[in-house]
């Protein structure tokens, strides 16, 4: 299979300009008589059902929450970045384009990336227009503030709510379509398949979460924008729900997975605390703009934080990386944490933490100030830990948070099966092997309110699409496979919880396929997973029946997913035979300890196509093509 | 690591016809240092061993902003802590040998869907009367075209963090919905994006407030006092200015 | 004009009617009591007052044309909401407590409303419609502050409308949007002083008339 891009050539400034202006249209009249499925309302997903309705199509909206408004980006802290240089310090969209492919490790495609930058001024517009209540400076202008792999000031915020902000104006614009009768919304339904007719995504089958019916929606193109896939290691930012099962199930059907092995560790998260965990909670990257990172020189100092002299101290990221200091990338910042503790100089009752010290900060500022920028994550820390971190330094470690892989898409944002678009997280696009801070919300948005509406039309024109019907043997067929498998689950009946198989796979990937990854390891997930799909299916215990409210069923429909997922991304992390971004391979290292890339053999994406449940997936490739940027060892000295 | 032992009054209700009770459960050995929701998971697997079934509870994020999760525990919106949610608050707050009665949000606006699970749709309603600024994606002006004080940011951030819990209701002595509602009209009325639609925002979300069956406010600050993010009722006062400025200062009905 | 019902139909409208009629009954009271505290002044004050106050006949039918319609709506619009509110949790927790936001006062708006409601009815009974041609306030006040039982639900009721006012002139403010940091702490102390002014001004009325008489 050839993995075409559909990426125009030419001048890179002008690619999306020119693309756009070769894009069929779809006559306003036409519109109407156009049903579009949108799974997922996180920002893509929500920002997709708007505009789409927006312009007349139909959207069928499906979020697995009673509420579109809970969609997982809403925890987004941080903020966006936009090249919108306002506080005119250099800043421009081919800045904000290199340090997107470069913060990637260079293994994004140069034209989308591109296209994300170009759109993140209108983004912000848009939302501002929205009435989004960012920060600003006391002329009343919009403030920025830093992140992580920039030298410029380009993000935008909403204290440390960005991401509910956004999201939440999302959720309005989707809400005044719903009343205007353009979108219709259903919630508490989870997508199980994804119905092909002649070839192209034409519906799904889902499971409506209060009666357990299951329900066949049809329509002329099927959007997916369900999110990542960080739960895979049941320890992870991600919201209880976030799963990959409907991007998984596309898979099954024909949809390539792309890079799985690229997930991003954040380095900034609240250190596990004991076997009852159930969710890590991520404290925004920002505060490394006013916290300095620090460990003891010594090993073993079990001194409190404030007992422990200036010199005894080891700025680590301020020593090793003069220029970008705590502000280096999330993969940097993050493999560092684990060299430090791996030393054996961690600090708190297990080891694994790093002090993110206010002290200096709250000197230079002064404490209203810090109270100002981080108030709400200061009192989120506390009120988890019992600490203030006004008087004590924070305690930090890092935790799964974003997975950069996904189903591979062509620069229309398309799957490889036609009529089948994926947004945001759940594909695989503008990130590379490593995500920038604050680039998160700007990918989403971007998808959803500046890429899809023109490029979901120019599918729609171009294309014959008949009518189908609900009767039709796809949908009959994915229904009976959906009520099977539900069936199955119930029926195992075994002595083993759901989440406690769930908890024994996220320690076997976090051990082996997290921040660190050796060849033995990942031989020894791929060896166990199977073993540990076997224990699942004959071992597991689901109470509960099919036809009711049944949360521990739907935990274990995700979970069966994951198993099969799991071994995807071992196999994925094995085969490539280098390091890069979030992909750590200890054994493809400069003598720096930082990622070695093999641009000779692995400038690619690998892309995998599902051959049966007992067969090997196939591994295609898309080269990446670099014209505009000259690969580099990335350096943040 | 401390730990705890605890008896658990929990509402137990198959569906919205069905009639509900409490149930007793035991819930020995929990450490302080888990969330509240974390203690209930513990109590789910055991009850999952046993062959019963789990309590059914929404929850998501856990980390306070998703706003799915919520309960009455011991007859308090999200438990005693203040501008905790319910999967922030942790278990160090409570002592070995306490009882606590768990229960659903009650309203009549919120019917229970299982067990503390409740129907919220309500508020979607609410939002989609008018809880929006009609700025069609493509059209926007720079960003900084129109510049807006500081402190009004601010204040229209205080309201616009509204979560939609439902904490506000459920601790309303009247089942009312105005500190949700006015977090909205509050936020919008505020930025000056807003004000184009601001006489038809406030009309038009009242009366889908009331076509719900949410009671009135009889300011008795008790969703003030149990909000997550501590929405102050200031904001209802300028949801009733902003109302009779649309009645009398507005060609909107 | 169908527009204006609509508008004080609504729930919000309807606490305007509440919060602007309840103001309305603020300045009675104050008025009142202003009245009312000649006594200190001795009984031929008092009685001057209330001469004085008559002389303005016209007016005064007006002003209690005004109170009454006032109390219609005040009262039919407080039995609505106390229905509504009521009916607006059909199912109530077994276990509710409060979270620190209400007050006795608030908690108990409509039962001190009823109960002023019974004492108005009882007042006017035996102070507006009991007074005889070429009876004194005074002589009138004397004869029903005789009775120690007319003592007792006279102060009790004072403490009644006092605990009602206390909570309700912030409360109007609030329902009106007359709020802002700047003034609303000042305007929650008024409120209860207004209220203790009120039980105390009005309640401690009758022992002095009984000391006096």
């Amino acid at each position: 299979m050839k993995l075409e891009s559909h990426a125009p050539g030419g001048p890179i400034e002008t690619r999306w300009s020119r693309h756009k202006n070769q894009i069929k249209l779809v006559n306003p009249a036409n519109k109407r008589k156009y049903d579009i499925i949108v799974v997922g309302t996180g920002l893509a997903g929500g920002s997709a059902a708007a505009s789409l309705a927006e312009l007349g199509y139909n959207v069928k909206a499906f979020c697995i929450q009673d509420s579109p408004r809970r969609a997982h980006s809403i925890a987004a802290q941080g903020g966006i970045n936009a090249a919108k240089n306002y506080p005119n310090d250099g800043d421009s969209v081919w800045r904000l384009f290199y340090d997107t492919v470069k913060g990637g490790d260079f293994r994004a495609r140069e034209s989308n990336v591109y296209r994300l930058a170009e759109i993140s001024t209108a983004i912000i517009d848009h939302c501002v227009a929205q009435g989004i209540p960012f920060a600003r400076d006391y002329g009343g202008l919009l403030a920025n503030r830093s992140f992580g792999g920039a030298q410029v000031s380009r993000t935008f915020y909403a204290r440390g709510q960005t991401g509910q902000q956004l999201l939440l104006c999302c959720y309005q614009g989707m809400m005044r379509q719903v009343a205007a009768g353009k979108v219709t919304m259903f919630p508490r339904r989870e997508m199980l398949d994804l119905v092909i007719v002649d070839g192209k995504a034409r519906g799904i089958v889902a499971r409506n979460l209060v009666t357990g019916e299951l329900e066949r929606h049809a329509g002329h193109a099927v959007v997916l924008a369900t999110g990542g896939y960080g739960n895979v290691f049941y320890l992870s930012t991600n919201a209880m729900a976030s799963n990959v099962t409907a991007a998984w199930r596309c898979h099954k059907r024909g949809a390539l997975f792309a890079n799985p092995c690229y997930t991003q560790i954040h380095p900034t998260c609240i250190p596990v605390s004991g076997g009852h965990q159930s969710k890590l909670t991520l404290m925004s990257e920002s505060l490394r703009n006013d916290g300095r990172v620090w460990v003891p020189k010594k090993q073993g100092d079990t001194r409190a934080a404030a007992d422990i002299p200036e010199d005894e101290r080891d700025y680590y990221l301020e020593r090793k990386y003069p220029s970008f200091g705590n502000l280096v990338p999330r993969d940097v910042a993050s493999r560092n944490a684990k060299q430090v503790c791996d030393e054996g100089r961690g600090v708190g009752a297990t080891g694994l933490a790093v002090y993110l010290d206010f002290r200096d900060a709250i000197q230079r500022d002064g404490r209203a100030t810090i109270e100002r920028k981080y108030g709400n994550l200061f009192a989120m820390y506390e009120k988890i830990t019992a600490d203030d971190p006004y008087t004590t330094p924070m305690m930090i470690y890092p935790a799964i948070h974003y997975t950069m892989g996904g189903l591979w898409v062509d620069y229309n944002l398309m799957s490889t099966i036609p009529g089948l678009f994926v947004l945001g997280e759940a594909n695989f696009s503008d990130h590379g092997a490593n995500r920038l801070g604050a680039s998160a919300l700007m990918q989403g948005l971007a998808d959803g309110y500046f890429v899809i509406p023109y490029t979901i039309g120019g599918y729609l024109a171009g294309t014959a699409l008949p009518q189908v019907s609900l009767e039709h043997a796809a949908f009959k067929d994915a229904e009976s496979g959906a009520k099977e498998q539900t069936r199955r689950l119930l029926a195992i009946q075994g002595r083993r919880t759901v989440d406690d198989i769930h908890r024994a796979l996220g320690r076997l990937l976090w051990d082996n396929c997290g921040m660190g990854r050796n060849d033995q390891g990942l031989q020894e997930v791929l060896q166990k997973v199977p073993e540990l799909r076997d224990e699942f299916w004959k071992n597991a215990l689901v109470p509960g029946g099919a036809d009711d409210f049944n949360q521990s069923l739907e935990k274990a429909g995700r979970v069966a997913d994951f198993l099969e997922f799991a071994g995807l991304m071992a196999k994925d992390a094995l085969t490539r035979r280098e390091s890069c971004g979030g992909h750590f391979n200890e054994a493809f290292q400069t003598e720096e300890n930082e990622a070695l890339r093999d641009d000779e053999n692995f400038c690619h994406v690998a892309a995998w196509e599902y051959k049966g449940p007992d067969a090997e997936p196939e591994r295609h490739v898309e080269p990446l093509v670099f014209e505009n940027v000259t690969l580099a060892q990335r350096s943040y000295k | 690591m401390a730990t705890i032992n605890l008896t658990l009054k929990v509402w137990r209700q198959k569906g919205q016809k069905d009639k509900g009770r409490l149930e007793t459960l035991p819930a020995p050995g929990i450490s302080t240092d888990m969330s509240f929701l974390e203690m209930l998971d513990v109590v789910n697997e055991r009850l999952t061993l046993e062959g019963k079934e789990p309590v059914a509870f929404d929850h998501d994020c856990r980390e306070g902003i998703c706003g799915m999760c919520g309960a009455m525990v011991n007859g308090l919106a999200h438990g005693p802590e203040r501008g905790t949610t319910l999967c922030q608050l942790h278990m160090r707050h409570f002592r070995d040998g306490d009882t606590l009665m768990i229960e659903p949000w009650r309203a009549r606006a919120f019917k229970v869907v299982k067990d503390l699970v409740v129907d919220r749709s309500a508020f979607d309603k609410i939002i989609a009367a008018g809880g929006y600024v009609s700025a069609s994606t493509g059209g926007a002006q720079d960003a900084n075209a129109i510049p807006v004080p500081m402190e009004t940011a601010e204040e229209a951030m205080d309201a616009a963090q509204c979560i939609g819990c439902g904490a506000c209701v459920a601790s309303c002595p009247n089942a009312s919905a105005m500190l949700f509602m006015s977090a909205k009209v509050s936020h919008l009325a505020l930025m000056p994006q807003g004000r184009p639609e601001a006489a038809r925002r406030v009309l038009a979300m009242l009366r889908a407030a009331d076509a719900c069956g949410f009671g009135n406010c009889s300011n008795e600050r008790e969703c003030e006092a149990k909000c997550p993010k501590e929405i102050k009722i200031t904001h209802i006062a300028r949801m009733n200015r902003e109302y009779m400025k649309a009645v009398f200062g507005s060609a909107r009905e | 004009m169908l527009w204006v019902l609509r508008a004080f139909s609504s729930s919000v409208g309807k606490k305007f009617l509440m919060a602007a009629t309840g103001l309305g009954f603020c300045s009675f009271l104050a008025a009142h009591l202003a009245g009312n505290l000649t006594v200190y002044w001795g009984f031929d004050a008092f009685n001057s007052y209330a001469e004085h106050l008559h002389a303005l006949d016209p007016l005064v039918k007006f002003a209690e044309l005004g109170l009454l319609t006032m109390a219609l709506i005040h009262i039919a619009t407080g039995l609505t909401l106390f229905y509504q509110n009521w009916t607006s949790r059909p199912v109530r927790c077994q276990v509710k407590r409060a979270a620190g936001g209400r007050t006795l006062f608030s908690a108990t708006m409509p039962y001190t409303g009823l109960l002023i409601l019974a004492f108005v009815a009882l007042h006017l009974i035996t102070f507006k419609f009991a007074k005889g041609a070429e009876e004194t306030v005074s002589q009138l006040a004397s004869s029903v502050f005789a009775n120690p039982l007319y003592v007792g639900i006279y102060t009790v009721g004072m403490l009644v409308v006092g605990s009602h006012v206390a909570h309700g002139l912030w409360s109007a403010f609030q329902t009106l949007g007359l709020s802002h940091p700047k003034y609303t702490p000042a305007v929650e102390k008024l409120s209860l002083l207004f209220g203790l002014v009120v039980a105390l001004g009005f309640g401690s009325l009758p022992f002095f008339i009984v000391l006096m008489s």
